[in-house]
């Protein structure tokens, strides 16, 4: 629905560390791109820069029409859905609030004061909670429920937005793999049928090389790919999964033996 | 399109919220209360103008009589000092037995609480003015009510310390064959030691603020002064004693706060 | 060296530096300020029986025709407490936001409320009672100014420590949602400090009822000034039965807010 584009996205963290050293990408309308990366190589801070959650050094970010400044951050949220490796539902509120919160960029203050909604916000409340398929569990409080639902509970908040794009930072890494597998299946089926816009940061090689239509390769703060999933061999992965010529992740070692 | 409407799969029936219950129960509450206690609005209004006017009277702050001031100030923080050492005193002897885990029996255990609370429930001021009666005029009677009352709550505070501290370090001190009373010295105290640093500053905190009034009911200290410059209508001292305490108990709440902060 | 002498498990065996030096210094103060509070054991020991005849003469029967103003009173104390509370609480959840350094809108606003608030918790309730005597005249009204004025120093404060505690990535996940500055502070900060807030009120209301008990001895209303009339009186009749209520209210409430408290955890 939105396209994006990541110019020369410079990050330095208040304490000198420079986590983002020039990044540029362009990420099609649509589509359903992974930022792959060992831990630390700078996905975080790449796509928490998008929706502003991170303020960048140096470059510009551009959703769809609109260029991402400190002033239209309320705007460029609206439109963005995003999607946490440890949920961040607000625990002590219901299923059922915590989607609606996807509608208070809609939402006049006064309203927000009394907690009110109007009954559209509602609805689109109900249809996102059908669509990651936690109906019965609106009004259960959100900290009750598994993390495989918590998460789904955060999916189906991002697309109470109507977002056109949805961010996922590792949306799977703190579940186990059937979770995972749904998670990532749902978060692909979004994509391919309301042709939202889905960027997923992830460092399983494996459920990048199956879900994705693209992959963008980070390490230390540099892009070092971007091409198509089927791109992805031992040379590539090598180098997105290398520090200092050593490799980083003991599991890429069997993982690069089946590559 | 119809269809697709009624195959939606219904909410759950949304559970009862209590929230506009509680609100209106309180509201009402609230109502009935300044109706009994005849309270008006009008009074209040005139009220308003009347205290920024009254107000203004203390603008004029006369610090002629400081170093009486100064005298009974100091007063009034031995005061405190005295009552909350008693209070840690009669405390720290009477938690263990408040403290489920650590009270030799269920008897004990209810006794001392029971004590605890019947300290905490009296007012100090009621209590300075029984002692007051029995000792006479002065200090001495103010310290001794501020020592009862607290102790009452510091005692409280530490056998709840001590009912959380993890069992396992109990067992572990009784597994190697410690009395009771080496249990609560070695297991018990050092392992609520900063809270109950913590507890006894604010007890202090709380005394030096209370110090500040004991004077009311003879029980000396600021307090006296401050009700007599009042009582004569005497604006120029009375806003002269109010600033003393003022900047005094401020520098005690700044320097308990720093304090608490290195604590923990 | 014989093995058997005492020491202590330090490396010297000798009590360390900085525990004896504090033990020292709490002795010396508390020395110097004895003369101060005109410490005499001498005089405690003659009080005691007067002491034991006071308790002697409260065992009387109770003044029965008194009762009814006893309990009106009782109630009058409780009634106030409340509506100062209420009253407090209002004014708190404001001061509270604009107090956290988390949710306040700007460190200049969160340092002036923070010493707004102290300011207004310095001085006990009795003075800022006594002061509003003066000022709007007897009766429960200077009482209700009194306490829910020091009271907004308290709650104030309270709640903006937690506020300040609250997971900041829940709150995360709602600035992601585009939520405005307030509606930040209404859907995340607001439902996780609350249980807390409960805790805070309870505590509060606890304090309230025991300063609202003696606030009647400067004529701010409530059970305070027939306590002290009772006293200089010598009307032993009615001192017991006050006492007590207030005994019993006190616990009362004392009670359900530990039970309540347990109950939100
Ligand atoms: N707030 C911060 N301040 C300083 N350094 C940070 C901060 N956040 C992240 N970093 C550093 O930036 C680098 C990239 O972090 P991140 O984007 O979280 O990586 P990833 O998500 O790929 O694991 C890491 O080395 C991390 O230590
Ligand atoms: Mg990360």
């Amino acid at each position: 629905m939105a396209k994006i584009i990541i110019k020369d996205i410079v990050k330095r963290y208040a304490n000198g560390f420079e986590a983002l050293k020039g990044v540029s990408a362009e990420i099609a309308a649509g589509s359903f791109t992974v930022i792959l990366g060992p831990s630390g190589a700078g996905k975080s801070t790449l796509l928490r820069t998008i929706n502003g959650l991170e303020t960048q050094t140096a470059g510009t970010i551009q959703i769809g029409e609109h260029i991402v400044t400190p002033h239209n951050l309320r705007q460029v949220r609206s439109q963005v859905g995003m999607v946490f490796q440890h949920f961040n539902l607000v625990d002590r509120l219901s299923v059922m609030t915590n989607v609606l919160t996807g509608r208070l960029s809609h939402r006049s203050w006064l309203g927000s004061l009394l907690y009110l909604f109007r009954r559209t916000d509602l609805d689109l409340a109900h249809d996102a909670l059908i669509r990651v398929g936690l109906t019965d569990k609106a009004w259960n409080r959100a900290d009750k429920l598994s993390g495989g639902q918590q998460q789904r509970v955060g999916i189906a908040r991002a697309l109470a937005q109507q977002p056109r794009v949805i961010l996922a930072d590792e949306p799977v890494a703190s579940l186990d793999p059937v979770a995972s597998e749904e998670i990532m299946g749902l978060l692909r089926e979004i994509c391919t049928r309301d042709g939202i816009t889905v960027v997923v940061n992830l460092h399983q090689v494996e459920l990048a090389r199956r879900f994705a239509d693209r992959i963008i390769g980070l390490n230390e703060g540099l892009v070092v790919y971007d091409g198509p999933t089927g791109g992805l061999d031992r040379i590539t992965l090598g180098k997105i999964y290398s520090r200092n010529g050593d490799l980083v992740d003991e599991q890429l070692e069997t993982m690069l033996a089946y590559a | 399109m119809a269809e697709e409407i009624i195959q939606r799969p219904a909410l759950p029936k949304k559970p009862f919220n209590p929230t506009s219950v509680w609100l209106s129960g309180w509201l009402a509450l609230i109502w009935l209360i300044i109706v009994d206690l005849e309270l008006s609005f009008e009074t209040l209004l005139y009220g308003v103008q009347d205290i920024l006017e009254y107000f203004s009277r203390y603008s004029r702050p006369n610090f002629d009589d400081l170093s009486r001031y100064v005298e009974l100030l100091g007063q009034t923080l031995a005061t405190a000092l005295w009552g909350s050492t008693l209070a840690i005193v009669v405390a720290v002897l009477l938690a263990p037995f408040a403290a489920r885990n650590l009270s030799p029996n269920a008897v004990t255990y209810r006794i001392a609480r029971e004590l605890l609370n019947f300290m905490r429930a009296m007012p100090d001021l009621l209590l300075a003015l029984i002692f007051v009666a029995a000792l006479g005029l002065g200090p001495l009677p103010g310290a001794l009510a501020l020592g009862v009352h607290t102790a009452g709550f510091l005692g409280k505070f530490f056998a709840e310390s001590l009912e959380r501290v993890d069992n396992g370090i109990y067992e572990a001190v009784t597994a190697s064959g410690a009395s009771r009373v080496q249990l609560v010295m070695y297991a018990g105290w050092p392992s609520i030691q900063r809270e109950a640093l913590g507890y006894m500053l604010y007890i202090f905190d709380r005394n030096v603020r209370m110090a500040a009034v004991l004077g009311l009911v003879g029980a000396g200290g600021i307090g006296l002064a401050l009700h007599d410059t009042l009582r004569m209508f005497n604006y120029d001292q009375s806003a002269a004693l109010i600033v003393v305490i003022l900047v005094t108990i401020l520098t005690i709440d700044y320097l308990s706060t720093w304090l608490r902060g290195k604590l923990n | 060296m014989s093995n058997s002498k005492l020491c202590w498990p330090t490396p010297n065996g000798r009590p360390g530096l900085v525990p004896t030096l504090s033990l020292l210094a709490c002795i010396l103060l508390l020395a110097i300020s004895a003369s101060a509070v005109e410490l005499d054991f001498g005089r405690i020991v003659t009080a005691i029986p007067r002491m034991l005849a006071f308790a002697g003469n409260l065992l009387v029967l109770p003044d029965w025709e008194y009762l009814p103003i006893l309990a009106k009173n009782i109630l009058q104390t409780i009634e106030m407490t409340f509506l100062a509370t209420s009253i407090a609480l209002v004014i708190s959840l404001p001061l509270g936001v604009l107090a956290a350094k988390n949710t306040s809108p700007h460190p200049a606003v969160f340092h002036a409320t923070r010493n707004l608030l102290s300011l207004m918790r310095a001085l006990p309730e009795l003075v800022w009672a006594l002061v509003f005597v003066s000022a709007v005249g007897l009766g429960p009204l200077p009482g209700i100014m009194a306490l829910s004025f020091v009271t907004v120093g308290f709650m104030g404060k309270f709640f903006a420590e937690s506020i300040e505690v609250v997971d900041q990535r829940q709150v995360e996940g709602v600035v992601a949602q585009g939520a405005s500055w307030l509606q930040l502070r209404t859907f995340a900060h607001f439902p996780q400090a609350f249980p807390d807030f409960v805790g805070t009120v309870m505590y509060v209301l606890d304090h309230n009822l025991r300063a609202a008990a003696i606030l009647g001895l400067v004529g701010a209303g409530g059970i305070g000034y027939d306590l002290v009339m009772a006293m200089r009186m010598f009307d032993y009749n009615r001192l017991l039965p006050i006492a007590l209520s207030i005994y019993i209210v006190v616990t009362l409430l004392d009670r359900a807010s530990d039970h309540f408290r347990m109950r939100m955890i």
